[in-house]
């Protein structure tokens, strides 16, 4: 029924409605916005005027500023991928969404693409504000290359969130290790400070980690002093966050096949 | 009947594997359905009836993809339930009673769209027919309010909107008026009864009686797994066609005058007992209305109180089929 191109329509049709209902579901009051809109650039504001105390050193500055905006941004990405589904299982709706004709994965693309734009908006916000407010903590900005940077991150953690959701979807024990797994993603990556300080089995799990790569290119793009591989960093992190796509290929397949034996979908 | 059934089983199985225990996991099988045979012809409103436990759940979620079988075939429109599940998503639709499986933050028409969408309703399709399904069910003019501003049978008439959405030509739905008060229960029976008449295919499960017996054309009797009864409701009243009964008071009659009571054909058992002056008899027969005709004759010139009779309904029936050495699946594992 229907020629391919009905059908693409159909399911990006289908991503769209659920990037919006993620949306609606989050902005359903105004003091949602204190979430993503005030508090982040409170906090900055906050720790802008510690850091920038004069005899900081610069990079420590850079981190502080940047560091709270990416946590701010994975974990509003990231949880929209745990906790989403976790709130869809409480709800019942898991089951619903399951049994309609628009694969699983299509729907979390769209969830995740809002849990992306938020987090985005609680990132924005404190960025800009830092480098209008405390410019002189910012001097070396490369806006092309730091705009670059950003996006291919963005890219990462929107491919680990499409791989990591299946997870909670199928196993329940997955869900209680989400927090260990999102500080661990900050502390591996670097988003508060530089991979180098870290043991080196650590800094070897963190070269797996697409976020790493990209972090390292954001903050070299606020800063002078090289080395800067940016081409090598973006690949390492588009690289990277393709292979996770293609383990979440079996992955949906696997959970697709899982929740049909056990009725799993169902259970609170 | 030369045309495909709508829905059929084929010695359908569903075993559930789950562990228990947190130290020594242990696997522990349950078996809710053990070889299940169905036929449901097109157009047909079909009860499944059975107690807490039986595989009725069981049944409508693997009829809608959301399981699989152990091994049988389940065949809704010709497509298997377990390979076709795309195809056959999209052309059926199902509700499960209760509160659950709505987003109770957002207003009645966003859930609606929302679905409508991920049922991939064209859009020009859906303009026209999410306002349709609003009046339908009552719910023109609160379709903006959150759903949790509903009241139970508001929610449930959303439920059964976003089951018809995709226009569905076979809808599943199991234990639909669960929690709705009796107006609401009704009301719901009418517009499914509606949906059957014009042509869908309906597939209900219920553990009410007079519901089944209602609106039904055709019905199942599951227990344990297993199917024990099926035919229209009047056809399964008659596995207990003996258990009518007849009652009624006299004072001081001597007992003798009951023999020509228990001769008359159809007559099962006359039981007797005391309450307080009088004296109550029980007459369980086939066929009460018979029997009450012919009281005058018998027990002349006896004066006859509070003579009520009651022709067996579904419910005996039912009490009978699920009461039939029970096995008790919920206690063993
Ligand atoms: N996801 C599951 N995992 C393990 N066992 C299950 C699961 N779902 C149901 N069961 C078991 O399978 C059997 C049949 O359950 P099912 O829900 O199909 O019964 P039902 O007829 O719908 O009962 P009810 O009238 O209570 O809704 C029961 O023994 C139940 O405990
Ligand atoms: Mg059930």
């Amino acid at each position: 029924m229907g020629t391919p191109g009905v059908a693409v329509t159909g399911l990006a049709r289908a991503a769209f409605s659920a990037f919006r209902v993620s949306i609606r579901l989050r902005v359903i009051s105004p003091w949602a916005y204190l979430n993503w809109l005030v508090f982040p650039v409170l906090f900055a504001a906050v720790g802008l005027y510690v850091l920038s105390s004069p005899g900081a050193a610069s990079s420590h500055v850079v981190y502080g500023v940047l560091g709270g905006g990416l946590i701010g941004y994975w974990s509003v990405a990231y949880l929209e991928g745990g906790n989403g589904i976790q709130e869809e299982r409480w709800n019942g709706t898991l089951e619903q969404i399951f049994a309609t004709p628009t694969p699983l994965w299509v729907i979390l693309l769209g969830k995740i693409c809002g849990g992306l734009l938020f987090g985005l908006l609680a990132f924005l916000p404190t960025a800009a504000f830092a480098y209008v407010g405390f410019h002189a903590v910012l001097p070396a900005l490369d806006g092309g290359r730091f705009v670059i940077s950003l996006g291919v991150l963005t890219l990462s953690f929107f491919c680990i969130a499409l791989t990591l959701t299946p997870l909670f979807a199928l196993w329940r024990w997955a869900f209680s290790m989400l927090n260990g797994f999102e500080l661990g993603v900050y502390v591996l990556c670097g988003f508060m400070f530089p991979v180098a300080v870290l043991a080196p089995w650590a800094q070897g799990v963190a070269g797996f980690l697409a976020p790493t790569w990209a972090v390292r290119a954001l903050y070299a793009s606020t800063l002078a002093e090289g080395p800067h591989n940016f081409a090598t960093w973006w690949l390492a992190t588009i690289g990277l966050s393709l292979a996770y796509l293609a383990g979440a290929y079996f992955l949906y397949a696997l959970v697709e096949r899982r929740a049909r034996m056990s009725g799993q979908l169902a259970l609170a | 009947m030369t045309t495909n059934p709508a829905i059929e089983a084929r010695q359908l199985r569903k075993t559930y594997t789950t562990t228990r225990g947190v130290f020594r996991r242990e696997r522990v099988e349950r078996a809710a359905l053990r070889g299940v045979d169905l036929k449901i012809a097109k157009g047909e409103l079909f009860g499944l009836l059975g107690p807490n436990g039986a595989g009725k759940t069981t049944m409508v979620k693997i009829f809608t993809t959301l399981l699989l079988p152990a091994s049988g075939t389940a065949l809704v429109l010709g497509l298997d339930a377990v390979k076709d599940q795309w195809a056959l998503r999209k052309r059926i639709g199902f509700v499960f009673g209760g509160e659950r499986g709505l987003y109770w933050r957002l207003s009645g028409l966003d859930n609606l769209r929302y679905f409508a969408d991920l049922y991939r309703v064209p859009p020009e399709v859906s303009r026209r027919r999410i306002p349709e399904l609003l009046e339908r069910l009552d719910l023109a003019g609160r379709e903006k309010d959150r759903v949790e501003l509903y009241s139970r049978g508001m929610k449930q008439r959303l439920h059964l909107a976003r089951g018809l959405l995709n226009d569905p030509e076979v809808l599943f739905l199991d234990e639909p008026t669960i929690g709705l008060d009796p107006v609401g229960a009704r009301e719901l029976r009418v517009i499914v009864r509606e949906l059957a008449d014009a042509g869908k295919t309906v597939f209900l499960t219920t553990h009410y009686m007079f519901e089944a017996d209602a609106i039904c054309d055709r019905l199942a009797v599951i227990r344990d797994g297993v199917i024990v009864a099926e035919g229209t409701p009047s056809s399964i009243k008659t596995l207990v066609h003996d258990q009518g009964i007849v009652e009624f008071e006299v004072v001081g009659m001597p007992v003798e005058r009951l023999a020509g009571l228990r001769s008359l054909p159809g007559v099962r058992s006359v039981a007797i007992s005391e309450h307080e002056l009088a004296q109550v008899v029980t007459v369980h027969c086939a066929r009460p209305a018979d029997v009450m005709t012919r009281l005058g004759v018998i027990l002349d010139g006896i004066k006859l109180e509070k003579v009520s009779s009651r022709e067996p309904t579904l419910e005996d029936a039912y009490v009978q089929l699920i009461g039939e050495n029970p096995t008790n699946s919920e206690a063993s594992p």
